[in-house]
């Protein structure tokens, strides 16, 4: 099934809106538009939660320290902090936020997926619980080869 | 979208992979196309979102994301729902093995 929208960006609200509200939770590119924009990680995630500090050590990162595909960099990110969002910055490509994750009450987290790098950069994960509480883990991705389109 | 959801256990595996450029602004310029990502992926069992993210151009081309959830059981129908930055969306169901 397949809806097409001519409106440009803005038909994703559109479309979105039309599924009742108890279905999606919050979509991020939606509530939170500059984010998507900033070029550092610092300023996006400042964007995102109004904040980049968060307590290290609970949210878990795998990410290759050596990407030999920066195209192709798996990410996983696990942990069982009651969150309520977590999101994936980087400072390798043009602008910084990768990834924003919804998440549902009594979910598990343990989410995979594969993000691109043109260089040498930290990763941030860093999320929101709902003790209302921040979270946040940064490892360094070396990259041999830039794949952010290069 | 190739969607696999299978249950261990009380938990129910997912992954899926969509056939996608991902290629935002930046990428799209270089390769002369028009920006051409999913910007928005929600997954649904049972009348409930299990699974929602928002994502860039700064995901992998034809990316395949990997998901885990409870309160399933085998035979339920899991449902993607992909919103592109067109505002193309694509809908697609899978029942849980």
């Amino acid at each position: 099934m397949e809806r097409r929208n001519f409106l440009g960006f803005g038909a994703a609200a559109v479309a979105a809106s039309m599924v009742p509200a108890s279905l999606v939770a919050e979509n991020f590119r939606e509530t939170k538009p500059k984010m998507w924009q900033e070029a550092t990680s610092a300023g996006a995630i400042k964007d995102m939660y109004g904040t980049t500090d968060g307590i290290e050590g609970k949210i878990k990162l795998k990410a290759p320290k050596l990407a030999e595909n920066g195209g192709s960099i798996p990410i996983n990110i696990k942990t069982s902090v009651d969150l309520e969002s977590v999101a994936i910055f980087q400072d390798a490509n043009p602008r910084s936020a990768v990834a924003a994750f919804t998440i549902p009450e009594g979910a598990i987290i343990n989410y995979d997926l594969r993000m691109k790098m043109r260089k040498t950069s930290d990763v941030t994960v860093i999320g929101k619980g709902r003790d209302g509480k921040m979270y946040k883990t940064v490892q360094k991705v070396e990259v041999s080869i830039g794949g952010c389109g290069g | 979208m190739k969607l696999k959801a299978k249950m261990k256990k009380d938990v129910t595996k997912v992954k899926v992979m969509f056939k996608s450029p991902m290629a935002g602004p930046e990428e799209a310029e270089k390769k002369k196309i028009k920006p051409e990502f999913i910007a928005h992926i929600v997954g649904k069992t049972n009348g409930k979102v299990v699974y929602e993210v928002s994502t860039s151009g700064f995901i992998s081309k034809n990316p395949l994301f990997k998901f885990q959830f409870k309160g399933a059981k085998k035979g339920d129908m899991l449902e993607m729902t992909v919103t592109d930055n067109n505002g193309k969306v694509t809908s697609d169901s899978k029942k849980i093995k």
